[in-house]
């Protein structure tokens, strides 16, 4: 069986660890670029979203790699997400590929869903070798996580800039390469070991962004433009509640135990919002109003066009938390000029709040 | 005699601003880009030499506007400030009570919200740039008259007909249409205006807290009937400052001013001796990864200045080195 899945983020290093753990047969299609996109845009409506373009770029990519078995992940929420699946199977089948289409629904299945495709796809291997597999690359989404926490952190306040994304980029090679545990720790400490003690600004005092909203376009880089570099270009330190690892801990196990980190975030966003509205709009909001006091400003990463984001917009701009958001569209046409203009706007504007807000608070003493 | 030069090379125009160490305009120049952003630079620096008297001492220079970055290679930047900051610099000081600064240029329009003297929101047209001078100008263009004429027929106006102005391919095809149904060209051209400024206020103002006293500027608020039509939407006085299309250029220049009061270094200023040299610019696709990025680079007597235009760092170069 030969499978091809979509990107998202550094997810494929984990996906290729578990398939090589189960026997192989993954076919990972090249990573999002430019030629992705065109693909993806070219045979979607229109009105979709990025997301839906650029994973439908993977599978189309994938198919021309000669994959015969296709991974769609599914929902049933509110937000279009419900029926890209379908979409995009029929998308693909119209253009002439033949493949066994799996679409796995993981906000309804979990953990068992996943375990039962591998399961599947493995032609049936031990449960151990099951489990086993899937608990390595957990492992290894886990240490991905954790370095890029740090490269947040240094970015800021790196004297040569680039040099924390340089050691990220050799981390995440190192850790696709791991083969076993032990190896796996041993990168992890080193290239924390080395992040910090990365040459660093030490009287530099940076600004503190949140990046707030819709998961794919928070976790992609290529779909935000590497938001998150240029911010650390500027000498702001990005803080982001979205990551796989902290995802996937929460949807396959701590859930099951009736622990939800959304709990606390819904409660927070009830003042002005008291359903879940599709997507991820219900945590944008409330993740506004939790932030409001800790962070200097919040980004707000949106696909074009997508519902749940516009809502959480729209309630965003009248909560009396006061804490500034810059909300950001990402679509193909999203130019990096444009970009980079209203990222350094937005910069000063959050160091003259700050600045303002010092000097008040020297007055009052 | 110190003096700071701002310049903000826009889409459409090129201006330079100069100021004294108190903040006072000593010189000023409007050109047209005409696409050829570098060679107006030059043109403006050669132009503004002239124009100063003989005992000032250039500073600091700082570049605004979309061609900043080229702009600040060229003549050597001390600082290069996004528009949004330089517009707003420049604003506070001339009317520190401003609460709102609506900013139409050639082939953008922004909004910035201020309290207390803090820019506190903003915002810029994204997807379409309907609305903006350039699509004005065309208009006026059509109907074979002077963007002055333009406004003046439109001030004229008793009875404006409605015109669709969410995109302007409808715009101009609505306009056309009233057009041939008879209706007065001043009519239309004051209904324009206001389905401009509707656009405007529903796109780019959206969701933005839009408080008196309002400062509109930007080349487009030369028309007198676009502030009259934004004067009538708001429903308040519309504040129309002097030299309001070189408020990017001033911004800079004060902030060019700030930035070497604050360092210790001297001004990297190139000399208007710049407006001499033969810049070089050129492109090229980068075939290193399937993004196939167009990377632009600007270059003097064969030795690379800058490079820029790719999604990662592999070309990219800051000035400095």
């Amino acid at each position: 069986m030969r499978v091809g899945i979509s990107h998202l983020g550094n997810l494929s290093i984990m996906i290729k660890a578990w398939a090589q753990r189960l026997g192989g047969g993954l076919i990972l299609p090249p990573a999002n670029s430019q030629h992705t996109l065109s693909l993806g845009a070219k045979y979607s409506p229109e009105g979709l979203c990025l997301p839906f373009k650029l994973s439908l770029g993977n599978l189309i990519e994938a198919c021309e790699l000669g994959a015969d078995t296709l991974v769609i992940a599914s929902g049933a929420g509110i937000c279009r997400l419900g029926y890209y699946a379908k979409t995009q199977e029929q998308i693909l089948r119209d253009l002439g590929y033949n493949f066994e289409m799996i679409s796995l629904n993981l906000s309804k299945d979990r953990l068992l869903g996943l375990i039962k495709l591998s399961k599947r796809l493995s032609n049936n291997a031990s449960w151990f070798r099951v489990i086993s597999a899937l608990r390595f690359g957990i492992a290894k989404q886990i240490a991905m996580d954790k370095i890029e926490r740090v490269v947040q952190k240094v970015r800021a306040v790196e004297q040569v800039k680039g040099t924390a994304n340089r050691l990220y980029a050799k981390a995440i090679e190192a850790i696709d390469n791991a083969d076993d545990y032990h190896t796996l720790k041993k990168v992890q400490r080193d290239y924390i070991d080395q992040l910090n003690h990365v040459a660093k600004d030490t009287q530099a005092n940076p600004l503190i962004v949140g990046i707030i909203g819709e998961f794919y376009v928070t976790l992609e880089p290529f779909s935000n433009l590497n938001i998150e570099s240029e911010l650390g270009k500027l000498g702001v330190e990005v803080r982001r509640r979205t990551f796989i690892s902290a995802w996937g801990k929460f949807s396959f196990f701590f859930n099951y135990l009736g622990l939800d980190e959304k709990s606390k975030i819904h409660k927070a966003a009830l003042p002005y919002l008291k359903r879940d509205v599709g997507g991820d709009g219900w945590e944008t909001v409330g993740e506004k109003v939790l932030h409001a006091k800790e962070y200097d400003g919040l980004i707000h990463l949106a696909p074009f066009t997508c519902m749940p984001e516009i809502v959480a917009q729209n309630i965003m701009s009248s909560t009396k938390e006061n804490i500034p958001v810059l909300t950001i569209l990402c679509d193909e046409q999203m130019n990096r000029t444009g970009m980079l203009t209203r990222l350094e706007a937005f910069v000063d504007l959050l160091k003259s709040r700050r600045r303002a807000r010092n000097n008040t608070q020297h007055k009052g003493r | 005699m110190e003096a700071y030069i701002g310049i903000d090379v826009g889409s459409v125009t090129t201006k330079f601003a100069v100021v004294d160490k108190d903040g006072e305009l000593i010189s000023h120049i409007y050109l047209l880009t005409q696409g050829k952003p570098v060679q107006m630079v030059q043109q403006g620096l050669t132009q503004i030499k002239q124009q100063l008297p003989k005992e000032v001492d250039i500073c600091g220079v700082a570049t605004t506007g979309s061609a900043r970055y080229l702009a600040g290679v060229i003549v050597g930047a001390d600082l290069v400030k996004n528009e949004i900051t330089s517009h707003a610099v420049a604003t506070l000081r001339h009317i520190p009570e401003v609460q709102t600064i609506v900013e139409i240029g050639g082939q953008d329009s922004k909004i910035i919200i201020i309290r207390d003297g803090i820019v506190t929101d903003f915002g810029m047209n994204t997807v379409c740039a309907a609305g903006t001078g350039s699509f004005l100008d065309h208009q006026a263009l059509r109907l074979d008259m002077s963007i002055e004429e333009f406004a003046n027929q439109a001030l004229d106006s008793k009875t404006p007909v409605r015109i669709a102005g969410r995109c302007t391919v409808f715009a101009e095809s609505d306009m056309i249409h009233k057009q041939q149904m008879g209706h007065h060209i001043k009519d239309i051209l004051y209904g324009l205006c206001q389905a401009l400024v509707r656009n405007y206020l529903n796109n780019v103002g959206l969701g933005k807290d839009i408080r008196p006293p309002v400062v509109f500027q930007g080349g487009v608020a030369f028309n007198r009937a676009i502030v009259k039509a934004l004067q009538e939407e708001l429903n308040t006085e519309i504040i129309v400052p002097p030299h309001h299309e070189l408020m990017g250029a001033i911004g800079a220049a004060l902030l060019a001013h700030e930035e070497m009061v604050s360092s210790n270094n001297g001004s990297k200023f190139k000399g208007f001796e710049a407006s001499e040299e033969k810049y070089h610019i050129s492109s090229f696709e980068c075939k290193a990864c399937p993004n196939l990025c167009e990377i632009a680079q600007i270059s003097i007597n064969g030795q690379v200045l800058a490079r820029w235009g790719g999604r990662c760092d592999l070309w990219e170069r800051s000035p400095s080195n």
